[in-house]
């Protein structure tokens, strides 16, 4: 039998990192931050997970760790492109960049090793039916925020503030506030995503170990549309992929295929979710305002252009 | 909120004292008292530029004066930020609403004042509380309703009922009745004078004389930064108003002479896309056809879909004699066709790109390069041609689209697409935002256009401009042409009715016109 | 306008001087002393040493710069330089091993193969976005990964070296690899990447199809407005993109050590630095080629630093990042009267907003050429 629950098991172990990760950036782009640094994030997790476990005995002060220093690494995106309005897309990739950077040099200042840290007297996550405990907190998680976006009246707000932030501000509502909130707390979600990675399956850290996650964690935000629930359907998607993906090696294909499928696989899924969408929505001509924008109307302020 | 009693209804609601407020370049304000009364419909008029948007958002707390004072109930009030002005009981609706298109009428509403429980949105409270208002009011409105799904007069309403939500006395609309056919607007001013009466006051921003007269209390006139008039409305006329607006005797509505019509330039036959179908027109060399209607009827999309921005689900456009239903824009442009678009910033310019840069579109693979190579002198000499020609005013031809003001970049784009010397012209909202000398400018040039013999397709929300340029007039209505008329025929009220659905004094929906020769 | 003030002032000034500032911070905080790091930077990639490491590796840079930039001058990203790269060298391996002309024929069918190959792959990518509407950003990315695997497979599989222990094809017959620079390690690949570089210099500035690229950078509602075909655009863009990084692939099999190997041409992550170089010089053509040499000298010279001051190399790599970053932020020093008065300039500030739009970032066009 193929597709039996062991299938399903390994799926969801490897699914907690992108789950963590995605959930992040599905708030973020529902605040209208576009958030392609979910990699790096995790990546700074990771590294300050293993240090901090490996210098303080704890594991669970490795993960507290991973959370706040991925949370402040974040402050980089917030800061660039929510109040120096800087591009989203270039910030997202110069922050995964200078993770790599960043946390080989580390490695090698702190450690004193090149490539790996793999010292088994690290401690890592206990396994509580075997799973480890980030598991159910990502699925926790994913209950918490579906229900904040939906129905709690932050929730609102933040989904204002994504859709239409000038609306959001003549209320009264702060952009910024809940765009800064967003970036932090996927900051934090993608450091427990780190955590995972470098101290629950294994432990250690190896450089760029995020092997493209963050990206695949992108990609499943795309995919589910920014809901926490679609997000969790796409990730759940590549874990099957990657699981089955490690089956089809015993059947005798080559790693090389079974390594490539998950990401065709994805593929595939977006193929057909953005062929139904277009399907649905006739013509992608610009979008017009319905009434008529007067040239400087009421709205902010300051420039030369604003007079009447 | 209690409304005020009667008693007070002669006091100051808002009062603006001696409001001064610059911009590099430009004294928006001067020095401006405004007094707005209780219980009043105050109607502050000027054309574009004369400073009612910034006093409004000096009022709104978006701009911080220069010098002046602000009181509200009496009391002197410095806002940081509309929140402030919100709190204050101050509301604006603002020509381009803010609403959250993918929430619910009942979201919109409470945004930012929900009704709770245990830190949750309380749904059900505001639902009632939609219904509540609604009433009162006479907006009707279904509270769980898309906002994105809604049309544009319930759309206002939905802004007017946020505004009533958070117990706002004074309400300020700036141009309301823009996208409002007649008789929405006979309703919004229903609603107008029944929260009046009810001690509310209300600051219209407006520029249209007819509304003003019907609707509002007292009028106060903005020129150049400075209040020219405090009129009462009922002793006051549209000659005098209009006087003041615009500092001399105004010919209102200057009409042009007629063209010579020759050869069918663009024919279309049964034409359907987004919300529009059964669209049949020509339009002939030398000759201006006119469309009016209210805007969000289908003129938008039609002319994207002529352009060959959007694509046609049914029938047929041809241009020259040549099928070009299904054509690209590329396409259309090699055949002779040019565009101005509505939207100069985001559509018909790249504001980030030189003033020559911009100039040179459309002319790049013509008449700039041979064999694909860009001839650089050449497009230095198009760009200073072209400034000329039209008075545009940059610096120098290399300078940045950015610095240049909305009627420079206006004439900058009308300018380029006059250029192409294209057979058919399609032209939308081309004086929208430019100050009446460009005005004047803009409108010769577009007869001396229809006069060199080229075919002119022209929409637009002004009906003075319609009914000065246009040969024939075209109604367009909830995504049908419904009504022609020769320019003779075309005076404001029949066209008024048509675009409010209505034509022949009958109210039945209108069936499609057979119109063109 | 004052150019000098211009440049100065210019957020890419800024952003460099914020990453030596921050890098030198970096190495107080090692304990080594940033004088002595920077001066062994400069003396390990420029010096008579260096210099051919450094300009063998500001071939690849400088490829893989001009491949991220031509598209990004449209404000399209192609993230899947590093799959087309590899397909591009094992197309140039194939090629290689195989063909029966004799070897300089050889060796211009391995380049044009590499090119091929690569092109091909990078308009599959913008197909996905043409007809199937998957963004740009994410088809090509995820399309890297099978190309990389693919490649990966044909060197430890079928075409490997029999009797070798290592995932690698067997060696280019004798003849079959681009000549050198007298004993060092510049091939002659450097110019053809220099050819390239020119190549889309005139292109840009002299061209229509140049100046389409460019409006459709600035502006891509503009450019479709007014007739640009953008998916003929992104296609033919995408494949000149692809093709400079399968020639980068195909000058990197042609090199020593003759012969393909599974995971030699990205370990260097010249891509992402060519990325980053692109980024920095907003995909303007002389820019990059200042970009790339910036960044080839940094990744070099990091090697002697690491030598002399035993600093680790990757400092550089962090450097790099931080440049982007503050770039990215577009930081730019406050106006200064003193610097005004000392250049006489009157400064017009022309801040240009760079819409937040996922699909096509508007190209960040720099002020570099």
């Amino acid at each position: 039998m193929f597709f039996d629950s062991d299938l399903l098991m390994s799926a969801l172990r490897a699914l907690t990192p992108i789950l963590l990760a995605a959930l992040g950036g599905a708030i973020c782009e529902r605040a209208g931050v576009f958030n392609i640094g979910l990699d790096g994030m995790m990546l700074m997790g990771c590294f300050t997970a293993v240090a901090t476990s490996w210098f303080t005995g704890s594991p669970w002060l490795g993960v507290l760790a991973a959370a706040l220093v991925s949370a402040a690494y974040s402050l980089i995106l917030a800061v660039g492109a929510v109040t120096l309005r800087g591009d989203a897309v270039v910030l997202g990739i110069a922050l995964n960049l200078l993770a790599v950077g960043l946390t080989s040099f580390l490695l090698r200042t702190v450690f004193g090793v090149q490539g790996t840290f793999d010292d088994p007297s690290l401690a890592g996550l206990p396994l509580v039916g075997g799973f480890s405990p980030l598991a159910y907190l990502a699925w926790a998680a994913v209950g918490v925020a579906a229900l904040t976006l939906s129905r709690h009246v932050w929730g609102l707000r933040l989904r204002g503030v994504g859709e239409a932030s000038d609306a959001a501000a003549t209320l009264g509502v702060s952009p910024v506030r809940y765009q800064y909130g967003a970036v932090l707390v996927s900051g934090v979600l993608c450091g427990l995503a780190g955590a995972q990675l470098a101290l629950g399956n294994v432990t250690l850290f190896s450089e760029n170990m995020t092997a493209g996650r963050g990206w695949i964690a992108v990609v499943a935000v795309m995919l589910g549309r920014a809901l926490p629930l679609g997000v969790l359907l796409a990730a759940l998607l590549f874990g099957l992929a990657e699981a089955a993906g490690f089956r089809l090696q015993g059947l005798d294909l080559p790693q090389q295929a079974t390594d490539a499928a998950p990401y065709v696989v994805t593929l595939g899924a977006l193929f057909l979710t953005t062929a139904r969408r277009r399907r649905r929505t006739p013509s992608p001509a610009p979008a017009r305002p319905s009434p008529p924008p007067s040239s400087p109307s009421t709205s902010t302020s300051t420039s030369a252009g604003a007079v009447s | 909120m209690t409304p005020p009693s009667p008693a007070d209804a002669r006091a100051a609601a808002v009062e603006l004292r001696g409001i001064a407020k610059r911009f590099p370049g430009t004294l928006a304000n001067d020095a401006v008292d405004l007094t707005v009364r209780r219980g009043e419909i105050h109607a502050l008029m000027g054309e574009n530029g004369a400073g009612k948007s910034t006093l409004m958002s000096v009022l709104y707390g978006m701009v911080r004066p220069d010098a002046g004072s602000v009181r509200v109930d009496g009391r002197e009030v410095a806002f940081a930020d509309p929140g402030d002005a919100l709190a204050a009981g101050l509301g604006m609706v603002h020509q381009s609403f803010k609403l959250f298109d993918s929430l619910t009428v009942a979201e919109n509403v409470v945004y930012a004042a929900e009704p709770r429980r245990f830190g949750l949105v309380d749904r059900g409270a505001a639902r009632r509380r939609v219904r509540e208002l609604a009433e009162e009011h006479g907006l009707a409105v279904d509270p769980d309703a898309r906002v994105g799904d809604l049309p544009v007069g319930l759309r206002q309403r939905v802004e007017i009922l946020k505004l009533l939500h958070r117990g706002a006395r004074t309400l300020i609309l700036d141009e309301p009745t823009a996208v409002l056919t007649p008789t929405e607007a006979d309703a919004l001013f229903a609603v107008l004078k029944s929260l009046a009466a009810q001690g509310r006051s209300v600051i219209l921003v407006t520029h249209k004389l007819r509304e003003v007269l019907e609707g509002s209390d007292r009028v106060t006139v903005l020129r150049d930064g400075r209040v020219v008039a405090g009129l009462v409305t009922a002793e006051t006329s549209a000659a005098e108003i209009a006087a003041a607006m615009t500092g001399r005797a105004v010919e209102l509505d200057r009409v042009h002479a007629p063209g010579t019509p020759g050869d069918v330039i663009l024919d279309v036959t049964d034409l359907a896309t987004d919300g529009v179908r059964d669209v049949r027109l020509t339009v002939r060399a030398g000759e201006i056809v006119g469309i009016a209607g209210v805007a969000g009827n289908g003129q938008s999309e039609l002319v994207e879909a002529l352009a060959g921005l959007r694509p046609v689900s049914a029938g047929r456009v041809a241009l020259l004699g040549d099928d070009i239903t299904h054509a690209s824009a590329t396409e259309r442009r090699a055949k002779g066709l040019a565009y101005v678009p509505e939207d100069r910033h985001a559509v018909g310019t790249a504001t980030a790109a030189s003033v020559a840069d911009n100039l040179a579109m459309g002319h790049h693979r013509t008449s700039l390069s041979s064999r694909g190579l860009l001839a650089p002198a050449a497009v230095r000499g198009h760009a200073r041609r072209l400034i000329e020609r039209f008075g545009i005013k940059a610096a120098s031809p290399e300078v940045s689209a950015s610095s240049l003001s909305g009627g420079n970049l206006q004439k900058l784009l009308i300018g380029r697409e006059l250029a192409h010397d294209a057979s058919l012209l399609l032209v939308e909202q081309p004086t929208r935002g430019v100050d009446i000398g460009a005005v004047r400018n803009i409108h010769d040039q577009l007869i001396a256009y229809r006069d060199a013999g080229h075919a002119v397709l022209l929409v637009s929300a002004e009906l003075s401009e319609i009914r000065g340029l246009a040969d024939r007039v075209l109604v367009m209505y909830e995504g049908r042409v419904t009504a022609s008329y020769e320019k003779a025929a075309a005076d404001e009220r029949t066209l008024g009715l048509a675009m409010a659905g209505g034509g022949a004094g009958s109210p039945a929906a209108p069936s499609p016109v057979e119109v063109g020769d | 306008m004052n150019h000098i003030t211009r440049t100065v002032r210019s957020p890419v000034a800024f952003s460099v001087l914020a990453g030596v500032v921050i890098g030198a911070l970096f190495l107080v905080g090692t304990g080594a002393d940033p004088v002595a790091a920077y001066g062994a930077v400069l003396g390990g990639s420029l010096g008579a040493d260096g210099i051919g490491a450094t300009l063998t590796t500001l071939t690849s840079v400088l490829g893989l710069a001009l491949a991220l930039a031509v598209p990004l001058r449209a404000g399209l990203i192609n993230l899947g330089g590093d799959g087309q790269l590899v397909l591009g060298g094992m197309a140039a391996a194939v090629t290689g091993l195989y063909c029966p002309l004799p070897a300089p024929l050889t060796v211009v069918l391995a380049l044009l193969a590499g090119m091929a190959a690569g092109a091909g792959y990078a308009a599959l990518a913008a197909l996905c976005e043409n007809r199937f509407g998957v963004p740009l950003l994410v088809s090509s990315l995820l399309l890297s990964y099978p190309a990389a695997s693919f490649a990966s497979w044909l060197a430890r599989y079928p075409l490997k070296e029999p009797g070798s222990s290592l995932p690698q094809t067997r060696q280019l017959p004798d003849g079959v690899a681009l000549p050198r620079f007298g004993s060092s390690t510049v091939t002659v690949g450097l110019l053809l990447v220099v050819l390239a570089a020119a190549a889309y210099w005139f292109t840009d500035r002299r061209t229509a199809f140049g100046y389409e690229m460019r409006m459709t950078g600035l502006s891509s509602r503009f450019a479709a407005y007014a007739g640009v075909e953008r998916g003929g655009l992104a296609l033919r863009l995408m494949a000149v993109s692809g093709a400079l990084a399968g020639l980068v692939g195909a000058i990197g099999v042609l090199s020593f050590p003759y012969r393909f190997l599974d995971g030699s041409l990205t370990a260097s992550g010249y891509t992402w630095t060519g990325l980053t170089a692109a980024l920095l010089a907003g995909a303007a053509p002389v820019g990059t080629v200042l970009a790339s040499f910036f960044f080839a000298v940094l990744q070099v010279g990091g090697l002697s630093m690491e030598r002399t001051t035993e600093v680790p190399r990757e400092l550089t790599q962090v450097l790099q990042a931080i440049v982007i970053v503050f770039l990215a932020a577009r930081l730019r020093f406050p106006r200064s009267p003193g610097l005004t008065r000392l250049f006489r300039g009157r400064d017009t500030e022309q801040t240009p907003q760079t819409p937040q739009s996922p699909q096509s970032p508007e190209s960040p066009q720099g002020e570099l050429a």
